[in-house]
């Protein structure tokens, strides 16, 4: 005997059977056993009967027909999201070419910044060479006089140029 | 989803709303998109009332789905039919209205409709009908009704897939597609529907009879 359960299944899938038949569903190996049952047996038979009657008095349903303004306004309607959409497309063209200009100007402006920090920055490091320089660039002069290099490193060593400035000035002259 | 050119050719070629949409899609063609709303308003808002119940948000919805199909033709692929698109578009529309709606509480007691109520309401007719004239023959507007009482009492999706299938003879793939399920669900969904059609009309089928006062189904012999 077969349980609550199973019958349940069994329901199910044959009102499922009955249904894909009449909505054509089936192929055609399913649909010849379907209309071989639908042969032998009398109480399947009327069972797919009532479900194609009740499935035909939809029919009865009342027809919806719009108002003849709706597709008017409908239309309309349309009209006005595709100006809509033309009309942020525009904007949203001019907003790119804004940023685009805006960004270029800015680029301008960062690279002008930092070009003149470059230039300036490379004259006063000429500067600082020159500042740096300038105990040895005074004495030029004397120093031509001297061929060797050892003797000039001893008379730093001996303090004759006074502070370390200059005598950072003879190294890094020399 | 990307759409094979095999598919794409097939629909094109078989089916003359897609071309309608194609015009739409790559000439801008006015007159093209009104005739696919004339071919498709009443057949929408059909549906749309039937799944929300109220006439004029289903106008509303209507030109949404409209809109929307404006709005989505530059990305238009005929993948499928181009109904089961632009139902596809009509489910998601009106499932999103109905979230809506019931976030506000606003809905027409959508849940109460459906289910016993309706089914009391069915028999509530049925009955007083009957007792004032028993098995007397329904005219159409009350067989109207009945059907239409009869539509409320299967549950949204059950309403859905029934709509399509017999009123735009899509067949289950083409109701899966639309209402994004798998084959097996809209064939287990028409079923249950079909069932409780049936259960629901029993009193009314065969030659169009009220049940006799006692309110119990007899007029449905044959």
């Amino acid at each position: 005997m077969s349980s609550p359960d199973e019958t349940l299944i069994s329901e199910d899938s044959l009102q499922e059977e009955l249904t894909a038949y009449l909505d054509g569903e089936l192929d055609a190996d399913a649909r010849a056993a379907v209309e071989k049952k639908l042969s032998d047996d009398e109480s399947y038979r009327v069972r797919l009967q009532r479900m194609e009657d009740a499935w035909a008095l939809l029919d009865a349903l009342p027809r919806t027909e719009v108002d003849p303004s709706f597709t008017q306004s409908t239309v309309e309607m349309v009209a006005l999201a595709a100006k809509e959409d033309v009309d942020s497309a525009q904007a949203s063209r001019r907003r790119r070419a804004w940023l685009g200009w805006t960004a270029a100007l800015a680029a301008v402006i960062v690279a002008g910044f930092f070009g003149f920090r470059m230039v300036d920055q490379a004259a006063s490091a000429k500067n600082d060479q020159l500042v740096r320089d300038l105990p040895v660039i005074e004495n030029v002069e004397l120093y031509r006089h001297i061929d060797d290099i050892d003797f000039l490193k001893e008379l730093e060593a001996e303090g004759l140029f006074s502070d370390s400035v200059e005598s950072e000035g003879v190294d890094d002259a020399i | 989803m990307a759409v094979s050119d095999s598919t794409a050719r097939r629909y094109t070629l078989h089916d003359p709303d897609v071309r309608l949409m194609l015009k739409v899609r790559d000439d801008n063609d006015a007159v093209a998109f009104e005739e696919l709303m004339l071919r498709y308003q009443n057949r929408l808002l059909a549906v749309l009332e039937h799944l929300v119940g109220n006439r004029a948000l289903a106008e509303d919805l209507t030109q949404d789905v409209f809109l929307r199909v404006y709005r989505a033709r530059e990305r238009y692929e005929p993948g499928a039919k181009f109904s089961t698109w632009l139902f596809t578009i009509a489910n998601n529309v009106a499932r999103n209205a109905k979230r809506t709606l019931s976030r506000r509480k606003e809905v027409r007691a959508a849940a109460g409709v459906s289910g016993s109520m309706a089914t009391g309401t069915l028999e509530q007719m049925a009955k007083e009908a009957s007792g004032l004239m028993p098995a007397r023959q329904l005219d159409k507007a009350e067989m109207s009704e009945i059907v239409l009482l009869a539509m409320e009492s299967l549950n949204e999706r059950q309403r859905m897939a029934v709509l399509l299938s017999k009123f735009e003879s899509m067949s289950y793939i083409e109701i899966a597609e639309a209402m994004d399920l798998s084959v097996q669900a809209v064939k287990s969904l028409l079923s249950r529907a079909r069932t409780s059609l049936r259960q629901a009309l029993e009193p009314y089928l065969a030659e169009g009879e009220l049940p006799v006062a006692n309110g119990k189904a007899t007029a449905g012999k044959k």
